[in-house]
């Protein structure tokens, strides 16, 4: 019958989910005030974003786009490659693996804890924007839209690296950082697309802050690279191909 | 339907056959024992079992459910107890307790009142809002033991339950199994603790290589070797050469000097009692004691696993 069967599905669905919530808040409780996690999510981005800012001719008021797509990608892949790496070391890890849940919910667990995260950190930018620089927003949907996507999809991109076999912290984020480094560079956030060589274009278009930051700028300004809704969809394309190679590699590991 | 059924299971790491060829299985209420030494293949069972790593080959489910193709059914009647106490420090015992409940989707109600429950039970309830950080580590091995059954679980795995807790953490712990058993709940637990098996399983496997060389329960077992028997004797006085000159009479196969007494291994006891108060009368030494003894579970374990007697007395294969 498939009444009963949707029952079943919806039952199944809500458990995942709350187990995924549980994690979401363990990691909460634990993780969101270590050193580590505070220095790399917040004064890595921010610092970062000075030594670019302060030698530019530009009014700082402008610079507010950028800081909140950097401190979302710094943010949102900081909790996961610090927790992960700790978890699998005093092997409570094993105690997420060998829960009655899928993978895909543990995934979202974990990322989830790195999107809240990095949401309430990018509003330091943010009301900067608004209080000191009084830079103005056109579009506030459109720029919470923005800012979720972003968040969930360099959460996911954290939990995926964080997949890479190791107890050890600083191996995770080097590996990561050699991935997040460049991305500032080559999507739009110092340097616009449009001034780039060709190929710099073209390696623009596979870098999911590429269009985080077009839609972040659009919420701003109006102007962006492409319609809005063409960098939904590719930040949710994103998602879901972190989510699905997450998948794999933890089960691929998983020895 | 058997609580645990395993059938040809072989998993490989790289060139190293962890398990090899492994098959048994559990019925419902049973408490099933896994003992081996150190890199048997006890750990790596059990993490199969509970689906956090997949076989080379072969199969095993878990009150019907295929492990592989139906997990998430067969996690959810299991309480896994780790071999490490893997409790979060950075929360308490109370925080603990409750996250693991959420992941096995224990309602809010039915959580706090079984958390309250097995606290009490483990003698945690006092610290339950302490950090697991400053607990000791007999008291983070029943909390992982509590975190393990706040889902009521019907088929429990403890790897190594008791290794190296305090007479006191022992004792609750065992209480509390023997409690479960009593409650229908399946234990499948593993140790290189013979005595703990002897007590506390039905059954036991003994495990070594990632072979299973023998399964039965620890009577039987025992009465498998009945070759291997043993006198236990003291004299009024030892002098250095005594356990040398002992281990030569006729019949005795091994001889073993533990505390003041000494253990003469045998097939045949008492032709070497003949032989030992011949040695006595002849060396002007008085009997104080002497004993028959049978064939322990740890004889049984050293001759089927091949282990060589090292000590003077091997309780425990550690
Ligand atoms: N992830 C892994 N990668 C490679 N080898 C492994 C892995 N896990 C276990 N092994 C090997 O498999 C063998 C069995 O290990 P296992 O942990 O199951 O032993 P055990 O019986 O639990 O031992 P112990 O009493 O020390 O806990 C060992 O030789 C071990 O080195
Ligand atoms: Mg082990």
């Amino acid at each position: 019958m498939p009444s009963t069967e949707n029952r079943g599905l919806a039952e199944r669905l809500s458990c995942e989910l709350s187990a995924a919530w549980a994690i979401a808040k363990k990691d909460m409780r634990i993780y969101y005030f270590k050193p580590n996690i505070i220095v790399s999510g917040l004064f890595f981005p921010v610092f970062m974003f000075l030594a670019f800012a302060i030698g530019k001719n530009t009014q700082p008021g402008t610079l507010i786009p950028g800081l909140i797509s950097i401190t979302l990608l710094f943010s949102a892949s900081s909790i996961e490659p610090v927790s992960i790496p700790i978890e699998r070391r005093v092997k409570t890890f094993e105690r997420l693996l060998s829960a009655p849940m899928s993978l895909y919910s543990l995934v979202t667990g974990e990322s989830l804890s790195g999107f809240l995260y990095s949401l309430g950190i990018a509003c330091l930018p943010l009301a900067i924007g608004v209080i000191v620089f009084g830079t103005p927003i056109l579009n506030i949907p459109i720029l919470i839209t923005s800012m979720a996507l972003t968040a969930f999809c360099f959460a996911t991109l954290g939990t995926l690296f964080a997949a890479y076999p190791t107890e050890n912290v600083g191996e995770v984020m080097s590996i990561l950082n050699t991935v997040r480094l460049p991305l500032i560079f080559i999507s739009g956030v110092f340097i616009p697309i449009s001034t780039m060589p060709r190929i710099g274009q073209q390696i623009a278009l596979v870098s999911p802050l590429t269009y985080g930051n077009d839609m972040i700028e659009y919420a701003y300004t109006g102007k962006s690279l492409f319609p809005p809704l063409l960098d939904i969809l590719a930040l949710i394309v994103f998602i879901l191909v972190f989510q699905v190679t997450a998948n794999y590699l933890y089960k691929k590991f998983n020895e | 339907m058997q609580a645990i059924e395993v059938s040809h299971l072989i998993k490989k790491f790289g060139s190293l056959t962890a398990l090899n060829d492994i098959s048994f299985s559990v019925s419902e209420g049973e408490t099933f024992g896994f003992l081996g030494p150190n890199g048997a293949g006890k750990t790596t069972t059990i993490r199969i079992l509970t689906g956090v790593s997949r076989p080379t080959s072969g199969t095993a489910s878990i009150f019907g459910h295929d492990i592989e193709h139906d997990t998430i059914a067969a996690r959810q009647s299991m309480g896994i107890v780790s071999e490490n106490s893997n409790v979060y420090d950075d929360l308490t015992a109370w925080q603990n307790m409750m996250f693991s409940a959420e992941l096995y989707h224990v309602g809010r109600k039915e959580r706090e009142k079984k958390a309250n429950e097995l606290l009490k039970k483990f003698e945690l309830y006092e610290r339950r809002n302490d950090k697991a950080h400053d607990f000791s580590k007999g008291m983070k091995r029943r909390l992982t033991l509590a975190m393990g059954l706040v889902n009521s679980p019907r088929l429990l795995f403890l790897d190594e339950p008791t290794s190296g807790l305090d007479v006191q953490s022992n004792l609750i712990i065992r209480e509390v199994v023997s409690d479960l058993v009593l409650e229908g709940v399946t234990v499948f637990l593993t140790t290189h603790n013979i005595e703990e098996a002897n007590i506390m399983c039905d059954r036991v496997a003994i495990i070594n290589k990632g072979r299973i060389v023998a399964i039965d329960a620890p009577e039987s077992l025992k009465k498998t070797i009945q070759s291997v028997q043993s006198i236990e004797v003291s004299f009024d006085h030892n002098s250095a050469d005594q356990l040398d000159k002992l281990s030569r009479l006729s019949m005795v196969n091994e001889a073993q000097k533990a505390g003041d007494k000494f253990k003469l291994y045998t097939e045949d006891p008492s032709e070497v009692i003949n032989a030992v108060m011949g040695y006595a009368h002849t060396h002007n030494l008085k009997v104080v004691s002497i004993t028959t003894l049978g064939p322990s579970l740890e004889d049984v374990f050293i001759r089927l696993t091949g282990l060589q007697r090292t000590g003077e007395k091997i309780h425990a294969i550690d």
